[in-house]
């Protein structure tokens, strides 16, 4: 499903993820106002995920858990799952999620996220297939980007059915036939 | 279309369902004689004047246009039966009633084409509006009690043609991702994980088709 080229895959990757290092590396510049061009042990950034995956298996630098995934995130989500503003958070959520769960060792990550769209999905499902477009942009701006696909796709084959309902011309009439034929001179 | 950006979920337009419906066999009663049509999908006629016969909704349709046959509607679409249906469909909140499975593009063509055939049009075309309502509203229903399972599996009988089609690319989205996000928490090594991704793990075996 993510291959190489999903664009949607690539931008999860780009998220921030706080990293803490563990070794002093040389020669490398994380913050533009340090002295030195090395990193001290123990110095907190925040990275890419692509970056900071590749430094916490190399055992660099040790992943902790997003901003977004944090203890106020799961009560609000757990409180009222279907109102929380989780595009504002991360617009890539249950991806990010996801690739996030095995590397900071957060063995609830799956149920969690799991239970989250279960409750969000409920809702999504109640106005996806009935209401017009406009009448939800409110919701729109709470989901993320997986939701927000989900919605379209519920909405787009609501319209094409709506659509053949009210039929058009059966049948299209090629735009050559009605021509006159020229004259031979 | 909706499905055009994961090759995983496609949906099918209107016109191509209804194209499939064209397959099913209709009743008419043909006003010329004619020798036997032989098809690649079968043989139909011989047609004689006031003489029954079966043939597929388009060959009916195509002889329609051309005034050479009278379309007989099938017998669930009389008023009675269509009555019954719906008030069976709206006393029952979980099981679906039996209908064609393509009632909803072949009552749509008899409509279009063969409106005049058709006793008492307007009682039925209401009644068919209603009863797809009624019955769009059950699937929504029913679909949102499916993850309160630990299968996220849900059981609906019943479905027509369009009614799958049209909730298919929302179904279709939404198993993926309960699929992907229960994934990880079946999966209990966590080092296997990271090196593999979790949506790739699907192994699990499939039950071939049922042959309709």
């Amino acid at each position: 499903m993510a291959s190489y080229y999903d664009i949607d895959d690539i931008l999860v990757e780009e998220q921030r993820v706080p990293v803490a290092f563990q070794q002093a590396v040389n020669g490398v510049d994380i913050d533009p106002s340090a002295e030195t061009h090395c990193v001290e042990p123990g110095s907190k950034v925040e990275l890419p995920y692509w970056l900071a995956h590749e430094l916490h298996l190399r055992k660099v630098a040790k992943m902790k858990v997003p901003a977004c995934f944090n203890q106020r995130t799961k009560l609000e989500l757990g409180a009222d799952g279907a109102s929380v503003d989780l595009r504002s958070r991360c617009l890539y959520f249950y991806e990010f999620g996801c690739k996030i769960a095995p590397l900071v060792g957060d063995r609830d990550m799956g149920s969690f996220l799991l239970s989250a769209f279960r409750t969000r999905y409920q809702k999504i499902l109640a106005k996806a297939h009935n209401a017009a477009f406009t009448a939800h942009s409110k919701l729109l701006s709470y989901l993320t980007k997986e939701e927000t696909n989900l919605y379209e796709a519920a909405q787009s084959s609501m319209a094409a059915f709506k659509k053949w309902r009210i039929g058009g011309p059966r049948f299209e009439r090629a735009s050559v036939l009605g021509r006159k034929r020229k004259e031979a001179n | 279309m909706a499905g055009q950006s994961d090759p995983n979920v496609s949906i099918f337009s209107g016109e191509e369902v209804e194209f499939m419906a064209e397959d099913e066999m209709v009743e008419i009663v043909p006003n010329m004689r004619m020798e036997p049509l032989n098809m690649l999908c079968g043989d139909f006629g011989p047609f004689y004047p006031q003489m029954a016969t079966q043939v597929p909704m388009w060959l009916a349709i195509a002889l329609k246009k051309r005034g050479k046959c009278t379309i007989r509607p099938p017998e669930w679409m009389s008023v009675e039966n269509l009555t019954q249906i719906l008030e069976a469909e709206r006393e029952s909140q979980a099981a679906f009633q039996v209908l064609p499975f393509h009632y909803v593009e072949i009552s749509s063509l008899l409509f279009d084409y063969a409106s005049g055939d058709i006793p008492d049009l307007y009682m039925v075309r209401s009644l068919i509006n209603d009863i797809r309502d009624a019955r769009f509203l059950k699937v929504e229903s029913s679909l949102e009690s499916f993850e309160d399972a630990r299968s996220s599996a849900v059981k609906v009988k019943n479905l027509s043609a369009m009614e799958v089609n049209v909730v298919r690319p929302f179904v279709g989205r939404a198993l993926q991702a309960f699929y992907k996000h229960g994934s990880p928490d079946l999966v209990p090594n966590p080092e296997a994980m990271s090196a593999r991704r979790p949506q790739a793990t699907d192994n699990i075996q499939r039950r071939p088709l049922r042959r309709r």
